[in-house]
Formats: C-alpha cells, sequence, structure tokens
C-alpha cells in the first residue's frame, strides 16, 4: 500500500470510485467545479465544447478537434473522463453526465448553485482574523507536522488525529509520540510538494473514513467545498452535516481551517485548503518555495530534455530560462560545486532538517548553511530509504538560480559549437549526480543465493540429465559445462535431488 | 559420487571477487569453492560478515573529505 501511495493522486482516486459515488458527488456543483478544475487541459476542453451542446457528438467529431500529432493527449483527456463517467458514449455518440453538465453549467452561470460552495456567514466576525495570520496559522500548524517528522525537538507534539493519521498511512512508526520514528515512506512524503502532500494524507483519511462508516461522498464534498472558498472569510457551519463537523475539527488539525474556539459557529479557510484543487501556489514559506520551484522545474526540466538534441532546444532553453527567472524571487536556494561543497540560501529549519537527511551540514549563518556531499551522508541516507534519483531531484528543485543560469550558458555554448550534439542539460554537475549514482550501486556490490552446488559428478550424461532439468524448472543460477557443476536455489533443491533419485537410480 | 554442497552463491565483479578471496585467506572459513570470474560458493553463514567486511574494505579506498578537516588546527 504504501510504495504506491505518493503515485495514486486524486483523480485516480476519484476514478477509482464506484459509478454510483461518482454520480452522487455531481450532484454538488461545487465538487463538479472541483473535479472539472483537476482535469487534464484537453478534457476540460471537450467539457467546455460540449456542456453547452444539447445534442449528442459523433465521436468521429472528437477526433477531429485536436491534432494529430496531439493524440497521446486526447487519449489521456478522454480516458479519464470515461472513467469518472462524465463522458458516456455509444460507440457512435458521446453525451456527458446530464447531471453534471447541469451543475456545472450552473457553476459557469451562477445560477442555483445553493451553499454547495460554503454558506458565508451574514453576521460581522467581532473577532475578525486577516489572511497573514491565517498564513501563519496554517504553515505553524502544517510545519509542526513535518518538523515532527523529521524529529525536531517539539514544545508540543501534533493532535492524536494526526499522529494516528501518520502511523495508519506508514509514514511513521512507534506507539507513544516520543518513539515514534519515520518510515522510508515518510522520507519520500518529505520530499514532496506541500499539495501533494496534503492530497497523501487527505486520501489516507478517505480510506480510513469509508473503514469507519463515514460516507466518502459527504468528506469528498466538503474537501472539494474547501477548495472553492474564498480566503480571508468567514463561513457557517450551519449548513455543515454531523459527518463534515467531525471532518472540520479533524482539519484543523492540520491547518487547513482555523476557527478561534471549537464551539464557534465560524470558521476560516486557509491558504492550504482553499488551494487544494488549483495550481496557484499555497503558502508564503520554505516549503512554498519548494513546491513553486518543484513545480517549474519539472516542467522546464522535461521541456529541455524531451526536446533535447534537437534544434528546438534553444527554444526550450529560454523558454526555461525566463521560467525560471520568474521563480527568482521565491526560489531555489541551494549552491552545490564540482567539489561536493553545498551552499543552501535558507533559514527554515524545515529545509535545513530535510538537508540534513542527505549532507554533511557544516556551518549555519543567519541564512545561509554550508556542508558536503559525502559518501558517508549519501549512504545514510540511502539506508534510510531514500534514492539517488529522489536525493537528485531535490538539488535540481532546489537549485539556485545562479546554478541554473550558469548551467543554461554552458548548455547553450555546446549547442553552438555543435548543433547536433547529443549531450543533454544538466543542471547539476554531472558528476555530481554521477557520484551520487555510483555511491547507490556500491551499497550492492555482491549478490548473493543461498542454494546448493551440484558437483564431482561421474559422467557426462547425468550432469547433463541433472542440468538441463533444473534449467527447465527454473532453479538453476549458475552452471559451467566443462567444470560440470551447476548452482540451484534453496527452494529447488529437494526437485532436483527426487528427480535425480528417479532417474538415476532406475538407470542402475 | 555426485555431491550437493549448501552454500551461497556471490555474483559480483572480479575486483569484489579478489577482495572477498583475500578476505578468505586470512581464515580460511569463507569460500568453499572459487567457480569463475564472477561466481564464488561460499559459507552461507558468512555472507553478512562477507559484506561487512567488504564495506569496511571499500571505505578504506575512498577518499573523505572530512577527515582533512579534522586534522587541521
Amino acid at each position: 500500500m504504501a510504495s504506491n501511495l505518493f503515485k495514486l493522486t486524486v483523480n485516480d482516486y476519484l476514478e477509482g470510485l464506484p459509478e454510483a459515488t461518482q454520480s452522487k458527488l455531481y450532484q454538488s456543483p461545487a465538487t463538479c467545479l472541483a473535479i472539472f478544475r483537476l482535469l487534464p487541459n484537453l478534457a476540460k476542453f471537450y467539457i467546455m465544447t460540449m456542456i453547452f451542446n444539447e445534442k449528442p457528438v459523433r465521436l468521429l467529431d472528437l477526433d477531429t478537434w485536436v491534432k494529430p500529432q496531439k493524440r497521446a493527449e486526447q487519449v489521456e483527456g478522454i480516458r479519464s473522463i470515461k472513467s469518472l463517467h462524465i463522458l458516456k458514449d455509444n460507440g457512435e455518440v458521446a453525451v456527458l453526465n446530464p447531471k453534471f453538465r447541469e451543475n456545472l453549467k450552473n457553476v459557469l452561470t451562477g445560477v442555483d448553485i445553493g451553499v454547495s460552495f460554503g454558506a458565508p456567514c451574514e453576521t460581522e466576525d467581532s473577532n475578525k482574523v486577516d489572511i497573514s495570520f491565517l498564513d501563519t496559522y496554517a504553515s505553524n500548524k502544517w510545519e509542526t507536522i513535518l518538523h515532527f517528522m523529521v524529529g525536531t525537538e517539539l514544545n508540543e507534539f501534533p493532535s492524536k488525529g494526526v499522529l494516528h493519521l501518520l502511523r495508519h498511512s506508514g509514514l511513521m512508526t512507534g506507539g507513544t509520540p516520543k518513539a515514534m520514528v519515520i518510515t522510508n515512506e515518510g522520507f519520500q512524503f518529505l520530499l514532496q510538494d506541500v499539495n501533494a502532500q496534503i492530497w497523501t494524507l487527505l486520501l489516507q483519511y478517505l480510506r480510513m473514513a469509508e473503514s469507519l462508516q463515514m460516507d466518502p461522498v459527504d468528506v469528498l464534498n466538503f474537501i472539494f467545498m474547501l477548495g472553492s472558498l474564498e480566503l480571508g472569510k468567514d463561513y457557517s457551519t450551519s449548513v455543515l452535516s454531523e459527518t463534515q463537523l467531525n471532518l472540520l475539527r479533524d482539519l484543523k488539525d492540520y491547518g487547513l481551517i482555523y476557527q478561534r474556539k471549537d464551539s464557534s459557529k465560524r470558521f476560516y479557510p486557509t491558504r492550504l485548503a482553499t488551494t487544494l484543487t488549483s495550481d496557484a501556489t499555497t503558502l508564503k514559506s520554505a516549503s512554498t518555495a519548494m513546491s513553486q520551484v518543484i513545480k517549474s522545474a519539472t516542467t522546464t526540466t522535461t521541456t529541455s530534455s524531451n526536446k533535447g538534441n534537437t534544434s528546438g532546444s534553444q527554444e526550450s532553453s529560454s523558454t526555461a530560462v525566463s521560467a525560471a527567472s520568474s521563480t527568482i524571487e521565491n526560489a531555489g536556494s541551494i549552491i552545490i560545486e564540482t567539489n561536493f561543497k553545498l551552499y543552501a540560501y535558507t533559514n527554515s529549519p524545515l529545509q535545513i532538517a530535510i538537508l540534513n537527511l542527505f549532507v554533511h551540514l557544516k556551518s549555519r549563518f543567519a541564512n545561509l548553511v554550508t556542508g558536503q556531499i559525502t559518501r558517508e551522508s549519501v549512504r545514510k541516507a540511502l539506508l534510510n530509504g531514500i534514492t539517488a534519483e529522489q536525493m537528485i531531484a531535490y538539488l535540481e528543485t532546489h537549485a539556485h538560480p545562479q546554478l541554473r543560469k550558469t548551467a543554461e550558458e554552458v548548455y547553450q555554448k555546446k549547442i553552438q559549437y555543435d548543433a547536433n550534439t547529443n549531450e543533454k542539460f544538466h543542471l547539476i554537475q554531472p558528476n555530481i549526480t554521477d557520484q551520487i549514482k555510483l555511491w547507490q550501486l556500491e551499497l550492492d556490490r555482491i549478490l548473493t543465493w543461498d542454494g546448493y552446488l551440484f558437483t564431482d559428478f561421474s559422467n557426462e550424461e547425468e550432469y547433463q540429465v541433472l542440468q538441463s532439468y533444473a534449467e527447465e524448472i527454473g532453479v538453476m543460477l549458475w552452471c559451467d559445462h566443462n567444470k560440470r557443476k551447476f548452482f540451484v536455489t534453496k527452494e529447488g533443491n529437494a526437485q532436483v535431488i527426487a528427480y535425480a533419485n528417479r532417474k538415476l537410480r532406475k538407470g542402475k | 559420487m555426485t555431491r550437493a554442497i549448501k552454500g551461497a552463491l556471490v555474483e559480483c565483479d572480479a575486483s569484489i571477487r579478489a577482495l572477498i578471496v583475500r578476505i578468505d585467506s586470512e581464515r580460511h572459513d569463507v569460500v568453499i569453492q572459487e567457480l569463475d570470474e564472477t561466481h564464488l560458493l561460499i559459507d552461507s553463514n558468512k555472507v553478512d560478515f562477507v559484506k561487512a567486511e567488504l564495506n569496511r574494505l571499500l571505505s578504506k579506498n575512498t577518499y573523505n573529505p572530512l577527515d582533512d578537516e579534522e586534522i587541521q588546527p
């Protein structure tokens, strides 16, 4: 379960729901909008084209709307809305799910959406809070959880519900809060961006909720409603169901929601909640900068590596530069030199803690930590279950703009020198990335299997019979025809011996 | 007479094989048979010991930049 924890996105979860549950979800306009926002672009395009069209659309027409070279994206888009049962076809014509269509139409035109987008409070809050307060509140809550996971000394532990969920999702193990330790999955969790982290926990929560007989439709509706609320406004709890009130209490622990008192009749969504279904960036904090950079870096690196050695690479590199420069203000902070020395311009204890997972940190200044990547530090991380790829990805996504700029310049020069170069774009110096990968390989320099070596055969025929039998049943790992020796696994040994007794005794 | 010898098959590159043979040369209770360039038959109870020894020997050959600094005043 835990290994595919992060691959499973909310879309996959929704697609995996039974059709009946999905139809129930489409009863809520806010949910329709949220699901729409989560869809791939081409799927959005199809829905938009069909939404005001009363008649069914011929399947062949769907193809003509998309350029042939984008076929892969089209297939993906159609697949996703089909498995969500938003698009239905009978082999010839396609229609949208009527409920979904009606509700999304209502949302877009702003009629008859009821309270599914939350009920704003009628009266003024005497203890009104502003957006910056909410931001601080949310990042405090969320980072407390992350800090707890990396084992920072804390004055207070996260709430019981949070601890339970961390344990349930396999991110941490251990009985008492003090004894809880992070698992390999937990390490990988830390390397995700904030939005993915929240969704990971929410999906775990949903699974737990199902076993607690909570209605997933209720839970999802509430989560999606949160995604469409306005930051800085207060909403009334009066329209929420019993399940949703429970959920509200739990979500406070994650910093998604602020309530002054537990008994309060109003609640404020925080930025963590309102950005659940959007691309907009979450908190202005180190972890946000992290997620922002991850997003921009993944798009830029994919464009430059995809086009790689074609003439289009110059164009893509320039977009990469502009994308990189747009994130300069709050972007990456890590400079790594070819001598494995690392400088990180950060004062976020969390980022430092994450770096500490695989870097030997040496000194800390007001806005800078310095360290060194050593064999030992990387091995420690590898033994903790962090892969070389993850470390490299972390370095790449948090690379300092200056580092990126230099790498771009070097790459540009190479292209100018030889336009057909096969060289790929390296953000991090190849000697660093290669070495980290080598250290990973070094961990398993030898492969061993327990088993038996069959040797001292008296004649060629005996050897042939047994060796070919062992090979046939797939238990032979090694053989040497000249020396008449072969090695079988522990599991296969009994079979081979039984066969030998049958065959060879009979011959005598 | 045909025999089946219990043990652990080790697959590794030639340099590591040489190291394992060297480990064995001091105590003679590790390697049971040398099979070929990249394979050895060793005592299955000694697998963890061999891995630990290899780690120790290989770390000796790596440059640790931190050691240098500790020598400096």
